[in-house]
């Protein structure tokens, strides 16, 4: 009988090369077990080092300007007013699974991000955390949507994600991203087991929501660290469980399969929020009709547009506006100064020091530095305030251009730019740890795949096979 | 791109679903606000080519007739779908060309499948030779050689053909990916405001 070379691929949402590779190497037998015979290394996130657009970028190796969004929320146009949710409708481009579909290869996906709403795949594409609801047969999060029932009738009720993320009380939430995490690998291994697929690929959401939600506990050197003995472990506990969940999916295939492991950007503690909002008002480029006196979202303050130059977005990182005149409806700024303006903007932003006077390492990004091209709306500017170390805060009544409680409710980190990646191929043998690669990106995972995979790997995708 | 006309136009033997498809096709654009006309290939010979029979000649003026009708609907905005079996070649790729925003969809069923639906008893009738000239029986069927789309009925669910259909055409660019529901959205954007990732 011929061989029949499959691919399978484990993506853990912001799991981070410290806490895999390092610091608990030696705790996850099964990670180590897919890093023997492979090759191994830091996988470097896109700007912005977020969920929407990394997973995409990742398969369908293309940057996120030339997908045309930069983050889940964009402008529509250019007004002050329309935004639209990046979801799979905002892809306009081939991702992995539509290249192999033509090909004529199987694939099933589960919950990998922006596949909402399903699109027809060759097998089953099984909606992420972008998916309203699990239950609405009129819209269904599946695509076929027969497959609704079968999930149901396999785990219950399924969760794309965790209800009621911002919680204080993290022994509900824990117990939500276990029985989360518990329902997913339990249809994925039925599925692995029992249906017919050539590439199937999950992407698992609770290593990023039990990072978020507890860092604090695992993090000594986090500002808030706390010794609390129910949650010090809780994240290397996790990650102890997910290591056995994936054990137990390298017994369900066979030696033809190639396994990847692969995270979209890293994790690491954050120290604090930079009101981008009340930074831009302080300096004089952001002007509000009404100052707030509660903590208000930029999109509820009025503007005063006739005396605004720039305003921000929130988030783990800032994206920058200009108001300029004869793009933006009332913009004031002259398109022939708009270069001299980000300059300046960059240059203050990357000055920004802490409450003790500390410069917190910012950098600023240019959209045409970092794409190919820019399609849709991109901002001006984008923003990782002390390295991903601080957030962007986007709502404006703070009172201080610095907060150390998040806006949104709990968050105890942030994103990293490098995630991770294994790659176990049957026919490689790097020998017992595997080989470490040095200076892989988010988009040379989808040329590996289709290499893997014998389809050939079209020519715009801007990744190289490894 | 917002009111493009086009046409839609299915190929396959008789009972293969080209009009069960139509039919849930024109519902859902209806649905979306657009202007759809199907010329079915049964109810179109009871009309506009009415008298004519079942020879090659007679089924080559049936699909040019279906086709100028479908090129003019669609010059003015309309989206056609033309759900006749079409079995030559030739004859489709003259519509094609007549037409312009024309859309090829092959619905691929084994005739042994489509024998036992039989919806209308029309195998049981060729079979018996009480019917001449029947595609597929005693007629040939050239399969199309690009068409944009195969849908496989005897291997899908409509409802999994249909979402193959609407995402052609929107990869085409012939329409617009449909927005969320506002209740859809408010869901999701709260809870990407809740994980703090707007």
């Amino acid at each position: 009988m011929s061989r029949r070379k499959r691919v399978l691929v484990i993506g853990l949402d912001c799991a981070p090369p410290e806490l895999v590779f390092d610091q608990w190497r030696d705790e996850l037998p099964n990670f180590k077990r897919v890093m023997d015979n492979g090759v191994w290394g830091k996988l470097e996130s896109c700007i912005p080092a977020i969920t929407v657009p990394a997973w995409s970028s990742m398969m369908s190796s293309k940057d996120p300007g030339t997908l045309g969004f930069y983050g889940f929320r964009n402008r529509g146009d250019h007004s002050y007013e329309k935004h639209v949710l990046a979801n799979s409708n905002s892809v306009k481009t081939d991702r992995v699974w539509d290249v192999l579909s033509r090909a004529g290869k199987k694939v099933i996906t589960v919950g990998v991000p922006q596949t909402y709403p399903p699109k027809p795949v060759n097998g089953i594409q099984v909606g992420c955390f972008l998916s309203p609801s699990t239950t609405n047969k009129e819209r269904p999060y599946t695509y076929p949507a027969s497959a609704m029932q079968e999930i149901e009738a396999t785990v219950g009720e399924y969760l794309v994600d965790v209800p009621n993320f911002r919680t204080e009380d993290k022994e509900y939430l824990l117990r939500q991203i276990y029985t989360m995490t518990e329902k997913r690998f339990k249809l994925v291994k039925k599925w692995i087991a029992e249906k017919d697929w050539d590439f199937f690929m999950f992407v698992e959401m609770g290593t990023d929501r039990i990072h978020h939600g507890l860092w604090k506990y695992h993090d000594p050197n986090h500002h808030k660290y706390e010794v609390n003995p129910k949650f010090n472990n809780s994240i290397h506990d996790y990650y102890r469980y997910i290591d056995s969940e994936i054990g137990q999916l390298l017994d369900l295939v066979d030696e033809d399969t190639t396994v990847f492991i692969v995270s979209d950007h890293g994790a690491k503690k954050m120290d604090g929020g930079i009101c981008v909002n009340e930074w831009l008002i302080r300096e004089g480029y952001l002007t509000l009709k009404n100052q707030p006196t509660s903590l208000t979202s930029i999109e509820k303050c009025e503007i005063d547009w006739e005396k605004t130059k720039v305003w921000g977005d929130g988030g783990y990182y800032a994206r920058i506006f200009l108001n300029v005149e004869g793009r933006e409806p009332r913009g004031i700024v002259k398109p022939s100064e708009v270069e001299a303006l980000r300059n300046e903007l960059k240059a203050k932003f990357e000055a920004i020091v802490d409450p003790a006077g500390e410069n917190i390492g910012t950098t600023v990004y240019k959209p045409e530095e970092v794409y190919h091209e820019q399609r849709g709306v991109p901002p001006d500017l984008i923003v990782y305030f002390g390295d991903l170390l601080w957030r962007s805060i986007g709502t404006v009544g703070h009172g201080s251009i610095y907060s150390f409680d998040n806006d949104t409710g709990p968050d105890d980190c942030n994103h990293a730019q490098f995630g991770i990646v294994i790659k176990h191929d049957p026919d490689a043998h790097e020998g017992t740890g595997g080989r470490e690669l040095t200076g892989l990106q988010l988009m040379d995972m989808a040329p590996t795949i289709l290499e893997q995979l014998g389809v050939p790997v079209p020519a715009d995708m801007q990744g190289k096979a490894f | 791109m917002a009111n493009t006309g086009f046409t839609i136009w299915f190929t396959g033997l008789s009972g293969s679903g080209k009009s069960t498809l139509s039919e849930i096709i024109e519902q859902r654009l209806r649905e979306r606000g657009r202007n759809v006309e199907v010329l079915d290939g049964d109810i179109v010979r009871t009309n506009l080519s009415k008298g004519l029979g079942f020879s090659r000649e007679d089924r080559d003026t049936n699909i040019k007739r279906i086709a100028f009708v479908c090129g003019l609907l669609t010059r003015n905005g309309v989206i056609c779908i033309s759900a006749a079996i079409a079995p030559y070649h030739e004859a489709r790729e003259w519509a094609r060309k007549e037409i312009g925003n024309f859309v090829e969809v092959y619905v691929k069923c084994p005739i042994d499948v489509c024998r036992q639906r039989d919806v209308k008893g029309l195998y049981k009738l060729a079979d018996e030779g009480k019917l001449k000239g029947f595609t597929g029986v005693s007629d040939p069927y050239e399969e199309p050689e690009q068409p944009e789309l195969i849908v496989e009925t005897d291997k899908e669910t409509i409802e999994e053909s249909v979402s193959r259909i609407f995402a052609t055409l929107e990869e085409l660019g012939y329409l617009e990916p449909e927005e969320l529901h506002e209740d859809d959205a408010k869901v999701v954007t709260d809870r990407l405001a809740a994980l703090g990732y707007l």
